[in-house]
């Protein structure tokens, strides 16, 4: 648990551990399937980011597009269960 | 149906001892045994037991951190043991030019993605969490390593995976073979895995009272199939394949053939869970000696079974003496098992390869720490050192499994 982490770090830390993808590359603008997350893949950054920040995601989510539009789904998800 | 000569054109393994198959093959000869003491993390009570690993398999290296990170190790062992073999056969892991609409896989694993799942019940038990990872599914599905390799292989024919306990992958085997010789398919990926590593798994087989003990000098030594002073049996990870190819086929690309598969014999003991039945190995010996179109005179080596328990190695001696009558005292038998453990699911994958190298080499690998035999081992020609510059013709890989399921698998020396 690294409860000063934001959202882009958790999904960097993700994105580097689990498939390899370098900090530089995870930009905001980067799709999230050119950097190869796929359906799954995004089942396990969610479950990811539930174990990590303590919260439920509800199961009607849109998947996010961007690495920035993951971010901000989460910030706001986080900011609504505080 | 026409039966088709089917050639063994792919060898591949995780080796224990971390090299290519040469290694292997090399350090079985010289009766180096990979079995190390394995001291766990588990917490209140480790597991201290003898243990064969594959140390030095660097998953990330060989399949890739992504997809890598989508198999439980069962599926990781099988699917780099395929690449290797479909590597060793000179097949590009992309289709190319051919059709491979009708390449098939054929698996076996006894116990599947079973440390996946186990980490899910200690999410669930032990740290006392609603949920399990969303990957837990595809990682502990019994047919995962099969699928992997179809998808890394392009394979657009059958995809299925056998657990038949210990003969897992000689089933598979077999299965695979009848399809290149019923000319269903002209190239099968067959073989298996396994990694009984799991803390409940080995607890399990601890409980049968079947296992070998050892410590830190020990271990080595531990497996000592057919010997008056075997203890039982040391468990393995393990992932072994082969690339079985229609015979025309594979002299059509300028494949380089390791030996020839020719009989498949499979039955069942139907009498108990655990206790072997001679009658019924006797039937599977005869029935892949008659499969192959062998007399029993041609075979010149049998890779045993052999897994060190008090009961079942005499039960196999007797159904080799069964089937080979009189010639039995000169009939040469080895347990590999002795220096690369039981890998379970992928242990009749992992012997089938040694029997075709002992085949290609003309050599045979021997019984590590056989000492003194067990006289109710007696009757067959055991070999306890290495054997080389033999005159092999023929031979046969032996897998008999809890539940009585019984494989034979019949190789072919090929002259080159």
């Amino acid at each position: 648990m690294l409860p000063t982490m934001n959202s882009l770090g958790l999904i960097r830390e993700f994105l580097q551990n689990r498939l390899g993808v370098t900090p530089e590359r995870a930009i905001p603008e980067a799709p999230l399937n050119t950097l190869g997350v796929d359906s799954l893949m995004m089942l396990e950054l969610m479950f990811e980011f539930e174990d990590r920040f303590g919260i439920t995601l509800t199961k009607d989510l849109k998947s996010p597009k961007t690495v920035g539009d993951m971010a901000e789904l989460m910030d706001r998800l986080r900011s609504d269960q505080d | 149906m026409k039966r088709r000569r089917v050639a063994i054109t792919g060898l591949g393994m995780v080796s224990p001892y971390g090299g290519d198959l040469a290694d292997f093959f090399a350090r079985l000869l010289a009766a180096e045994s990979a079995v190390r003491f394995l001291h766990t993390d588990d917490i209140p009570r480790p597991l201290n037991i003898p243990f064969v690993s594959c140390p030095n398999f660097d998953v990330d290296a060989v399949l890739g951190r992504p997809l890598a990170g989508t198999m439980d190790r069962f599926a990781q062992l099988g699917t780099a043991a395929a690449l290797a073999a479909w590597a060793d056969a000179g097949l590009a892991r992309a289709p190319s030019a051919e059709d491979r609409e009708q390449w098939g896989v054929s698996w076996g694993t006894a116990l599947g993605g079973t440390l996946a799942y186990e980490k899910g019940y200690k999410e669930l038990w032990i740290k006392g969490r609603e949920r399990v990872s969303p990957l837990s599914v595809i990682l502990g599905m019994n047919n995962a390593a099969n699928a992997h390799i179809s998808i890394q292989l392009g394979l657009g024919g059958v995809s299925m995976s056998h657990t038949v306990a210990c003969a897992s992958s000689a089933i598979a085997i077999g299965e695979a073979f009848r399809r290149v010789r019923n000319g269903e398919a002209p190239v099968m990926l067959t073989g298996g895995s396994d990694a009984p590593q799991a803390y409940g798994v080995a607890r399990a087989w601890e409980a049968l009272r079947v296992m070998a003990g050892g410590d830190a000098t020990t271990s080595a030594q531990a497996c000592r199939p057919f010997s008056a002073e075997r203890r039982g049996l040391v468990l393995g990870e393990g992932g072994a394949a082969l690339v079985l190819e229609d015979w025309e086929h594979a002299l059509a690309r300028g494949a380089r053939i390791h030996g020839e598969m020719v009989g498949y014999g499979t039955t069942c003991d139907h009498s108990h869970l655990v206790r072997p039945d001679a009658t019924g190995q006797i039937r599977a010996l005869n029935m892949a000696l008659a499969d192959a179109g062998l007399l029993a005179e041609q075979i010149d080596y049998v890779n045993a079974h052999g897994t060190a328990t008090a009961e079942g190695d005499p039960v196999e001696i007797a159904a080799l003496k069964g089937v080979f009558g009189e010639r039995a005292g000169r009939l040469p038998v080895s347990a590999t098992k002795s220096m690369h453990g039981h890998q379970l699911g992928a242990a009749g994958a992992v012997e089938a390869i040694v029997t075709v190298l002992a085949l290609r080499e003309q050599a045979i690998p021997p019984t590590a720490h056989l000492g003194q035999p067990d006289p109710a081992c007696f009757g067959v020609d055991h070999v306890s050192s290495a054997r080389h510059h033999q005159p092999l013709r023929a031979a046969l890989s032996n897998s008999f499994a809890f539940g009585g399921s019984n494989a034979v698998l019949a190789f072919r020396a090929v002259r080159s």
